[in-house]
């Protein structure tokens, strides 16, 4: 079907390249010269697409806290692999530690698998040709079960991660049932699209100030009638950007939540690591150095920012030195220590 | 022996100096004491220190890379962010300093600041009151005294 999006290639690709030398001279910002994407923001996506999902496994170790004036408040996270993928989600609820947390606190993984899986990075929106002042989207899913896909505008959270539209007037909230399958395309159907002409640009190119409500989510949920399987639910919350406030819009995602068996799990993906490098480092071997010893390899990220970039034993040193994060200067909240090998299981 | 346990990131962040030399900066260790480096830095052109060669020592503590590198400039220069022992006000140097920083990203800061002189944080009061009553006299006197301390005669 003539549908057009082709300018909606420009995917930002990460490029962990923030503490690399710049091989320029500097005509730079004044004052001072930063290597210069020291601190980039940190990249809204979570997990990286494995093309082989199953060779990878990781086990998450996570360092909570040590000197307590830092952290008044601790709080746990829940290590989940999806896809055997590394990556991190926290559980919505944090605990709140009533004591100092341990120095070290070794977490089990748990192994989580969603029933239903929306691929971040095919999510586009385009003009429906029939009714060109309206938007449609399009992205892959894989699903193990039946069940339907929800999309919302301008949606708050709710308890229980459920979803309200804001303007339900502007769109009603549409739902599309689908069957199982893996590697399927959903395109919304022509003439169910939304007018974002009464939307500010504003509005639609960023979350409200607690990340509660997002431009767009999309609730992909498998049906609870499925006997002895509980219905899983991935919601993917993304922002509407426009270059230059021209041009068509360009869909970003910022966050996938899943919601299983009551538990909420909130996925980012980590800055830095190492399947993320690209090839036009000049020496290769600096995406995967600590940035501290320069000599282990990196297996250690900083929440909340999210940068993988030390080893652990740098990062332990770290928290009785600065407590921030040697890329963005954040506070460290946590460490988590993440082991990639690749082999079956 | 004083070298021998030196941490690899010295060894490796020394090498790459040496091979991968930053435009307008060479950084040199010296022979007995393989922290402490010999700087030699260019006038950025465009700026007042153009054509100077400047001459700084670099010292990485103990703690480095936990704490900052210390850097002197051993050449007089008229800059208000500098001051006439040669100390250097830079946030990196203090309470920006991050141990992903190198000895190169901080030789790089320095040259910036020479081509962005900041009056407003001066550390020469002098020298900073100059540069913001009459910039172009301050100018031509950071023009002099490249011409006489840093000919690189
Ligand atoms: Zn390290
Ligand atoms: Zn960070």
């Amino acid at each position: 079907m003539g549908v057009s999006w082709s300018n909606n290639n420009r995917r930002r690709r990460r490029r962990n390249t923030y503490f690399h030398p710049h091989p320029h001279p500097p005509h730079l910002p004044p004052p001072y010269y930063y290597p210069p994407p020291l601190l980039p923001p940190p990249p809204q996506g979570y997990f990286i697409t494995s093309t082989n999902p199953s060779a990878s496994t990781s086990t998450t170790t996570s360092y909570v806290g040590p000197p307590p004036q830092y952290y008044p408040n601790g709080y746990t996270a829940n290590s989940v692999m999806l896809h055997q993928q590394p990556l991190y989600a926290n559980e919505g609820g944090s605990e709140i530690h009533a004591s100092p947390p341990p120095y070290i606190d070794h977490q089990t993984t748990k192994k989580i698998r969603n029933d239903v899986n929306l691929h971040k990075h095919t999510l586009r929106l385009y003009v429906d040709t029939n009714n060109p002042d309206h938007h449609l989207i399009s992205f892959d899913f894989d699903a193990l079960y039946d069940g339907s896909i929800t999309i919302f505008y301008l949606a708050k959270e709710e308890e229980k991660c459920r979803f309200i539209p804001l303007f339900p007037d502007m769109f009603e909230p549409i739902t599309f049932p689908f069957q199982k399958g893996a590697g399927q395309k959903f395109c919304q159907p022509s003439g169910t699209g939304i007018d974002l002409g009464f939307f500010e640009l504003d509005d639609l190119s960023r979350p409200s100030p607690g990340e509660d409500v997002f431009p767009l989510v999309i609730c992909a949920e498998t049906n609870s009638s499925v006997l002895g399987a509980s219905p899983h639910m991935q919601i993917t919350q993304a922002v509407l950007e426009k270059s230059n406030s021209i041009g068509p819009f360009q869909v970003k995602v910022v966050r996938q939540i899943l919601w299983i068996d009551d538990v909420r799990y909130e996925l980012r993906e980590l800055y830095g690591i190492g399947s993320s490098e690209t090839p036009d480092f000049d020496d290769n071997d600096l995406g995967k150095e600590c940035v501290i010893c320069m000599t282990e390899l990196k297996d250690t990220a900083v929440l909340p920012c999210r940068h993988m970039c030390m080893c652990s034993e740098c990062a332990k040193a770290l928290r009785f030195q600065s407590n921030k994060c040697p890329i963005c200067r954040q506070p460290i909240e946590e460490l988590i220590e993440i082991k990639i090998n690749n082999g079956n299981q | 022996m004083a070298n021998s346990n030196l941490p690899r990131r010295i060894i490796k962040e020394t090498q790459r100096l040496l091979s991968e030399p930053a435009p307008g900066i060479s950084a040199s260790p010296s022979e007995d004491n393989m922290r402490y480096f010999n700087v030699m830095i260019l006038g950025p052109t465009q700026s007042p220190y153009e054509g100077g060669v400047f001459k700084l020592e670099l010292f990485l503590p103990e703690e480095y890379p936990m704490a900052a590198p210390k850097v002197r400039f051993l050449t007089k220069i008229y800059h208000p962010n500098i001051d006439k022992l040669g100390r250097i006000c830079l946030d990196i140097l203090k309470d920006k300093w991050s141990p992903a920083l190198q000895i190169r990203t901080v030789l790089l800061s320095i040259q910036a600041l020479l081509s962005a002189p900041n009056p407003d944080d001066p550390l020469s009061e002098n020298i900073a009151k100059h540069w913001k009553t009459n910039e172009a006299e301050a100018v031509e006197t950071a023009k002099e005294w490249t011409r006489l301390y840093a000919s690189g005669a």
